[in-house]
């Protein structure tokens, strides 16, 4: 019977192991949008930095069959508090992969490659980690007072496994839960336009890289300490596949989803081919275990992506009823923007200033932007005055978009200069700018499809305690009033919109008009200074159409600046007042519709263009 | 002297088979936007094929290595019709298709080794004479797999330049809507890119394991680092960048090799591509629009 | 666009109903498979009362694929004569395979479960240098007698009372090897070894048996196993002009490096010297069946082995065994050649050894035999010289004191509980055999071959 006991507790300390890396893979993946294909990196990491720590030093002089770096001979619990160090320390080189600018399936692809080239080096150079025949005779915890081999030790390191597997879940499930995890999971949506509404992505992703570092560490340590031996054959860089065919079974996005995966896939499914008898061909039962992990993952991804335990709703509103999650487009004309009459922009908005104020906010200077030496945008020096609806228009192709994603820094120019209030933020980068206050929309669709309404309208409100890693951390009491008046505002502001039924809907599951909607609300709850709005009426029914713009030029005479990107001239002409026109990637002529109507260039772009 | 000679010999035959595999899978990104992490398994199967028929069915090693292509093209664009296309009609992020990619990758090589075991095979003809000239070793063998090199890129730049198909995959590549507006069938040409390009991928595995002379089901299991670094230095979606990326590669790794340590030689190539992913993920030539 | 999948249609009772259900139904399945054999008591080979079971535990997939087959051939030719000669203390013994994987971490777990579903294990055989620093503890602790097959200096230097090794530590491997260039006055020494962990403890060693005996290595390739191609290593050793090669690399890179240096040599073949390890029907059909052909490959290629009593009483039984397994262990190309592989070789004899011990302490508890191993292999003083099961028990029965010399001859333990004889160089037949050349070695230490112990 004991000998059962053995492999219980073995499995115990394996299942508590490969639990914690599915939980910070995970948050890097199923919360955050991080492809993190080099994870493996980080668990072996640890497991070395706990070896070398825990091992005296290596001597050469009685024919040491190992070499290592190190060797201080620390007692538990260094070992494995320096293990998670390692891990998080590991992940600062790839803060260069996973900026905004290089595309999600590039990083990871970067960080597969990275594992491999890692796991070669160590294999090959022999002085760092002992080359390929690893470091062994790892001590145990406690050795020296307990025998490592006896069953109480092997219980008692099986519990200690599970306490910290726990101990982990709560961290991040603290974490996730948070402002912070909301902004984490708004990155993972659309990390462009988090990046536009403020968020750092970098910052986050790097966060988020660290934390799980340290996790992965963690379980490395606690891997070597009980099978006292690690060596480059066990990290292969396909264990992080089957870590991700786990949280693709199990739930991304779910914590729970993340413990159930770790239980079925490399714990159970590898357990179980044991139990099977060998067969004629010894390497049969192994392969189809890669075949059945392959498998495995395309048709999970194919029936059922969002895994065996899906990902929560978050109920903001605190409401009890089931949510409405789709919408067809007839109820477009029918939303009726009347409740926002009564509001008073001002005071929803923080605006400030004097609403009379029409000085220059915003201009460029000679702004160029080309591709492949084709120019988009040539010379255009355009200036934008405070508390007023500037029209941005011109035929297709003519440049406004790109000439507005410059001034909102999603896009950087080939030469020329912007300026806010005389200063050059041309090197600003966008998620700066938005905090300063400049705040953009995008053409397409661009709710954060799996977060309810709610979320998406909090996620942009700026300064909240909870939305950094510290704040998160510091937990609910730190962050829930400032977070729950936060909440309230943006219900204020849905109320406004006519649109509080959905408060908690998926925002991906609404009608066209209805998520214009709320990105507008969204893009308000920013604080703006300046709106840039891309096409904001495209696609939508011409009554909400024309709603909307209404209360556009209700919050221009509030005190906002407005610059907007259109293309109908029925728009422009029912709203805008200064209106730049661009053809061709140049400025055509300024002034008001009328003024513009009357002059022959114009009138000739939109007819050829 | 005679070590950066022997060495740029080297790299000449493994940039060959290294441009063919690299030609191929930077087609396939360019027309379906994805990285194709399967590839490999594709090219060792196809390997298989040729071995096979070339052993058992005893055929010549050249008639067989026409099994090998046309599995190639058969397995890719039976890939991309049943997995790839179907996948990405859900609009799901990029990462997605990758990870897919992943599965059939793990599906085909270990699927593979399933049949035929976990050990190795040899080729059991010699490699033939050893050509000694300027400087450089090159079997007869490998003398060919250069020349098969150099005409088969021949092939796919008068294919891109001259032919229709060539232009609707520039086209296709470039700008997808506009090309579909234009007229071009797309779905036409991403069907015969995909068979084009697996016939490459094919080619690439067969030449791979005949210049290797012994292999086993995961040998190209990492041959997609080198793929990879070679596609990104020249630009993704790149073909003559795809043609430029592999001589670096397959020529720097070599000399690597000959000058500094054999054991790190792929080590090169991994900070390529590190490189290019972190300052010019769009390659040597390419600009910010191009992905 | 909608997300049907992600939006929570159904009401929020009946959707975690279902999920309930479907997580239930996936954590009940893995516990059933999982919990169902051990109740069972054994699993695979038949489980009826009064037999004892020798496990293999070794790779029997991955990069060390062709190292389990060879021990498994020979538990089943050694236990095929014990049960004919009745079985130990009457028990008819059994022989399981645990396939570690050649990973660590897989092993652990691997021999947990072999713990817990093998009920009457005696002994365990293989244990190579993949994962034998993590599981000769456990098997330590469980008081299993192991007889490993890892030439890891390790194991020279710390006490596992239950470790017994029949071949020698890698050291004196690398020192025999040179000892075969010394006879044939070869100057010149290329080294390549591959960096796997079994390989690389070679180099030290016979780089300082290369200066000692007045040769000079001219050049060190480490082979990465991993690479398909090792053109600049075999032309950094063409170019260096050595009169022989040194090498240990198993698997593909062993045989694709030998082809290349044979292209690279205007198809000439470099004498090459090879471990012990390499005496392997795996890498013999390799090598054979590509380029270089059989007739090159046998005229150029020696390796040094243990001394394999080809003349002596136990090999005429122990080929018979050995040649009647072939088509019941998969994963073996040729039967010949495994007589000579130093796995199958010493393993047969530490079986023997080990069920003798049984019988002779009446015990199959590790604890109690295993003294009596010692007794056996040492001979005291009156015992008879015996050098099969059938006879050893025999003897046993009739209350006489035994000493086993087998095929491998006599095995003295030193204090770490290794033991191993003579070497000699042997060569390679065209069947894939080998016949031993030129007389023994001698006696190799770690440092130097001398004509006695």
């Amino acid at each position: 019977m004991s000998a059962i006991s053995f492999y219980v507790a073995t499995i115990i300390v394996y299942g508590a192991v490969d639990s914690m890396a599915c939980l910070a893979l995970n948050v890097q993946f199923g919360f955050a949008g991080l492809s993190n294909f080099g994870f493996i990196i980080f668990q072996a990491g640890g497991a070395y930095a706990a070896a070398v720590l825990s091992m005296g030093p290596w001597q050469k002089s009685n024919g040491g069959f190992q070499q290592y770096v190190l060797g201080w001979h620390l007692a538990w619990p260094l070992p494995w508090i320096g293990a998670a160090l390692f891990g998080g320390l590991l992940a600062l080189p790839f803060v260069f992969l996973v900026g905004k600018r290089l595309r999600g399936d590039f990083a990871a692809v970067g960080l597969l490659v990275s594992a491999v080239l890692l796991n070669q080096l160590v294999n090959n150079f022999v002085p760092l980690f002992n080359g390929a025949a690893g470091v062994s005779i790892v001590p145990a915890p406690f050795s020296h007072y307990w025998n490592p081999q006896g069953l109480g030790y092997q219980f008692a390191y099986g519990g200690v496994a599970v306490v910290l597997c726990v101990g982990v879940y709560f961290l991040l499930r603290r974490v996730t839960e948070s402002p912070w995890g909301r902004s984490l999971r708004a990155m993972r949506d659309n990390d462009i336009v988090a990046d536009a509404l403020g968020k750092n992505v970098r910052v986050q992703r790097t966060s988020v890289l660290i934390l799980g570092g340290m996790i992965a560490g963690l379980s490395g340590a606690i891997l070597v300490g009980f099978i006292n031996l690690w060596a480059p054959g066990a990290w292969g860089y396909a264990e992080t596949i089957v870590l991700f065919a786990a949280i693709i079974v199990g739930g991304a996005g779910n914590h729970k989803g993340a413990v159930l995966g770790a239980l079925l896939v490399p714990l159970g499914f590898e357990e179980i081919t044991r139990f099977i008898p060998p067969l004629s061909n010894p390497a049969l039962v192994p392969a189809l275990e890669w075949v059945a992990i392959g498998l495995l993952i395309i048709g999970f991804l194919w029936f059922r992506p969002d895994g065996i335990l899906p990902e929560r709703r978050r109920i903001l509103s605190g409401s009890a009823k089931s949510p409405p999650d789709s919408s067809s487009t007839e109820s477009d004309s029918l939303i009726n923007l009347g409740n926002l009459e009564h509001m008073d922009f001002r005071q929803l908005l923080r605006l400030e200033g004097d609403a009379s104020d029409h000085s220059i906010i915003l201009s460029t200077d000679r702004l160029t932007r080309a591709f492949h030496g084709v120019s988009v945008v040539s010379d255009v020096s355009i200036e934008i005055q405070r508390g007023r609806l500037t029209g941005l228009i011109g035929p297709n192709g003519a440049g406004k978009s790109t000439t507005l994603a410059m001034l909102a820094g999603t896009l950087a120019p080939t030469s020329g200069k912007v300026l806010y209030e005389g200063r050059d933020i041309t090197s600003m980068p966008s998620n700066v700018r938005a905090k300063a206050g400049m705040i953009r929309t995008f053409q397409l669709a661009s709710e954060f499809k799996k977060l309810t309404v709610l979320e998406n309208l909090v996620s942009a409100i700026p300064r909240q305690s909870g939305d950094s890693f510290v704040g998160a951390l510091r937990g609910r009491r730190f962050w829930g009033r400032d977070d729950a008046q936060n909440i309230e505002r943006a219900s204020e502001m849905l109320e406004g919109f006519g649109l509080s039924q959905y408060a908690d809907s998926y925002a991906g599951g609404l009608s066209g008009g209805q998520r214009r909607l709320v990105e507008i609300m969204r893009a308000l709850l920013a604080q703006p200074t300046i709106l840039l709005l891309d096409e904001p009426m495209a696609g939508v029914h011409p009554n909400l159409a024309h709603k909307i713009g209404d209360q556009l030029t209700r919050l221009v005479a509030s005190g906002m600046t407005i610059v907007m990107v259109e293309h109908e001239l029925a728009i422009m002409d029912a709203f805008c007042d200064p209106v730049i026109v661009l053809a061709e990637g140049r400025v055509l002529a300024e002034g008001t519709m009328a003024e513009l109507r009357a002059k022959k260039e114009v009138v000739e772009a939109y007819l050829v263009g | 002297m005679t070590v950066f000679l022997s060495s740029l010999g080297f790299g000449l035959i493994s940039a060959a088979v290294l441009a063919i595999a690299t030609v191929g899978f930077t087609m396939q990104f360019a027309v379906t936007n994805v990285l194709n992490l399967a590839y490999g398994s594709v090219m060792i199967n196809s390997a298989f094929v040729t071995y096979f028929l070339n052993y058992h069915a005893h055929l010549n090693a050249w008639v067989a290595m026409i099994g090998g292509v046309f599995t190639g093209a058969a397995a890719s664009y039976l890939l991309n019709r049943f997995v790839f296309t179907p996948f990405q009609r859900r609009n799901l992020p990029p990462i997605t298709i990758v990870i897919v990619a992943l599965g059939v990758d793990l599906c085909g090589t270990f699927g593979l080794q399933a049949i035929i075991g976990g050990s190795y095979f040899t080729y059991r003809q010699s490699q033939g004479r050893e050509s000694h000239f300027w400087g450089m070793y090159l079997s007869t063998l490998q003398l060919i797999i250069i020349g098969i090199c150099l005409v088969v890129m021949g092939l796919i730049h008068w294919l891109l330049k001259y032919t229709r198909l060539g232009k609707a995959m520039r086209a296709t590549s470039a700008n997808p809507s506009l090309a579909r507006n234009s007229g071009v069938r797309t779905q036409r040409v991403i069907s015969s890119t995909w068979l084009i390009s697996g016939a490459l991928c094919g080619l690439a595995g067969t030449v791979f394991a005949m210049n290797t002379g012994v292999f086993y089901a995961t040998s190209a299991q990492l041959y997609i680092v080198l793929l990879l670094a070679a596609m990104f230095l020249g630009g993704p979606g790149s073909v003559y960048g795809a043609m430029l990326g592999a001589i670096t590669i397959g020529v720097a790794t070599e000399l690597s090799a000959g000058y500094f340590n054999p054991q790190y030689k792929e080590v090169i190539a991994f900070v390529v591509l590190l490189g290019m992913l972190t300052f010019r993920p769009f390659g040597l030539f390419g600009s910010e629009k191009t992905i | 666009m909608r997300f049907s999948k992600m939006t929570g249609r159904g009401g929020l009772v009946n959707h975690s109903k279902k999920r309930l259900v479907l997580v239930a139904s996936a954590l009940a399945l893995v516990a059933s498979v999982v919990t169902l054999p051990i109740a069972a008591g054994t699993s695979g080979a038949t489980s009826f009362k009064g037999s004892i079971t020798i496990a293999t535990v070794a790779p029997f997939t991955g990069a060390d694929a062709a190292l389990g087959p060879k021990y498994e051939t020979a538990c089943y030719a050694a236990t095929q004569a014990i049960n004919a000669a009745g079985g130990v203390l009457s028990k008819q013994v059994k022989c399981k395979t645990v396939d570690t994987r050649g990973d660590p971490a897989d092993a652990v777990p691997a021999v947990r479960q072999m713990y817990a579903t093998t009920s009457n294990l005696v002994l365990v055989i293989g244990c190579t240098s993949d994962e034998a620093a993590t599981v000769v503890p456990i098997f330590g602790a469980h008081k299993t007698v192991s007889f490993c097959m890892t030439g890891q200096s390790e194991f020279d230097a710390v006490h596992y009372p239950y470790f017994f090794r029949l071949v020698p530590p890698d050291a004196a491997d690398s020192v025999a090897m040179v000892q075969i260039a010394k006879r044939h006055s070869y100057k010149n020494i290329a080294l390549a070894f591959g960096n796997d962990a079994g390989s690389q403890t070679f180099v030290a060693p016979a780089e300082a048996a290369i200066a000692k005996a007045g040769m000079k290595v001219v050049s060190n390739e480490t082979l990465d196993m991993s690479a398909s191609t090792f053109q600049s290593e075999a032309e950094s050793i063409v170019q260096s002009h050595p009169d022989a090669i040194l090498m240990e690399a198993l698997g593909a890179a062993g045989v694709a490096l030998l082809s290349e240096i044979y292209q690279l040599n205007g198809n000439k073949m470099i004498p090459t010297i090879g471990t012990s390890a390499m005496i392997d029907p795996v890498f013999f059909s390799g090598v054979t069946s590509g380029p270089i052909g059989t007739q090159n490959f046998i005229s150029a290629f020696d390796a040094d082995n243990q001394t394999v009593n080809a003349s002596g009483p136990a090999y005429p039984l122990y080929r018979k065994l050995v040649l009647e397994q072939a088509g019941k262990v998969p994963g073996v190309p040729s039967f010949p050649g495994l007589l000579s592989a130093n796995g199958t070789v010493h393993l047969y004899d530490g079986i023997n050894l080990a069920a003798l011990a049984m019988d002779m302490a009446k015990s199959t508890s590790g604890s109690k035999y295993k003294a009596d191993i010692l007794k056996i292999a040492e001979g005291v003083k009156g015992a008879v010289n015996v050098s099969s099961y059938a006879v050893g028990l025999k003897d046993l029965k009739a209350g006489k004191k035994i000493h086993y010399i087998g095929v491998g001859g006599t095995y003295q333990f030193d204090s770490f509980q290794t033991a191993f004889g003579p070497f000699e160089d042997d060569q390679f037949l065209a069947n894939g055999t080998t016949v031993a050349v030129g007389g023994s070695l001698g006696y190799c230490s770690l440092t130097e071959c001398k004509s006695t112990p």
